[in-house]
């Protein structure tokens, strides 16, 4: 951060004295940049196998929710063209 | 965690046919909720602020480049020269020092200069009395807007700056200073409760 242009990156302008709203604004940024979860983590060393297992955990969870999403919206859509029209 | 991640494949092998659809619907997922962080990035985007965040009334989300003039003043100054507050949130205490734009310090306050001790400074309350006690002592000196520094994710980290602005001083904007290593120093070991 010393390095790089100060007051620029990660930073939030608080609107109206609304604090409030610009802190969850910025949680929500920092949250999206996955800056919060490499802090949390990095606290304490991750050895690299444990790394290896929790990488490989995230692919296949990734994988499986995004299948089963796929697989939800394609049971939820009811409205469809009727395929037997005229019958 | 491990035997968790066994029974996710097995389930997931069974599954995934279509993974090349899926993980690209995943991926680019990802990719899309990608809000700027990096000072290229920014730089970038600021021509194009149709998706900034401005409200009707041209408030930009983001800071005044300091190589852009900017009409934005606050109590006649300009960003670059309001007095900053670095919040050092750790899990056992909150530190709040105020310093001026050049980064001389002026106030200095933390939960255990407010009389509290051991666990209780690591409280979200110890830290907006801090908040209080810095912001009194920064409106002796005659500060009112400020800019707000955080680094670290502790307990005091939102109740110190609502205690700012509860003392009566102005926040302007909030960055967050934590400090991301990219693989440098080796933390201490993980902990085995």
């Amino acid at each position: 951060m010393a390095n790089h242009l100060r007051f620029f990156a990660r930073t939030i302008m608080v609107h109206e004295g609304n604090v409030d709203a610009a802190y969850k604004t910025l949680n929500r940024v920092l949250a999206q940049d996955g800056i919060i979860e490499t802090v949390k983590r990095k606290r304490y060393y991750e050895k690299p196998c444990r790394e290896r297992q929790r990488r490989n955990f995230e692919n296949c969870k990734r994988i499986y929710h995004a299948d089963m999403t796929r697989k939800l919206a394609f049971i939820s859509k009811t409205h469809r063209q009727d395929p037997w029209v005229g019958c | 965690m491990y035997k968790l991640n066994c029974i996710l494949v097995s389930s997931v092998s069974k599954v995934c046919r279509q993974v090349a659809g899926s993980l690209n619907a995943g991926n680019s997922f990802e990719l899309q909720r990608a809000v700027c962080s990096s000072a290229v990035r920014l730089q970038e985007a600021t021509p194009s602020t149709a998706a900034s965040g401005k409200t009707s009334k041209d408030f930009s989300h983001f800071p005044p480049l300091p190589g852009q003039e900017s009409p934005l003043r606050w109590g006649g100054k300009k960003f670059d020269e309001l007095p900053i507050v670095h919040i050092k949130a750790t899990y056992n205490n909150t530190h709040i020092q105020l310093t001026d734009s050049a980064g001389l310090s002026m106030v200095r306050t933390s939960c255990g200069t407010e009389g509290f001790k051991n666990v209780k400074k690591a409280t979200p309350i110890a830290a907006q009395t801090a908040g209080i006690s810095a912001a009194a002592k920064a409106t002796a000196k005659g500060v009112t807007y400020i800019r707000v520094l955080v680094k670290g994710l502790g307990p005091g980290r939102l109740s110190a700056i609502k205690g700012l602005t509860m003392g009566g001083l102005e926040v302007v904007s909030i960055t967050d200073n934590t400090p991301v290593p990219h693989n440098g120093c080796r933390p201490r070991k993980a902990r085995r409760m």
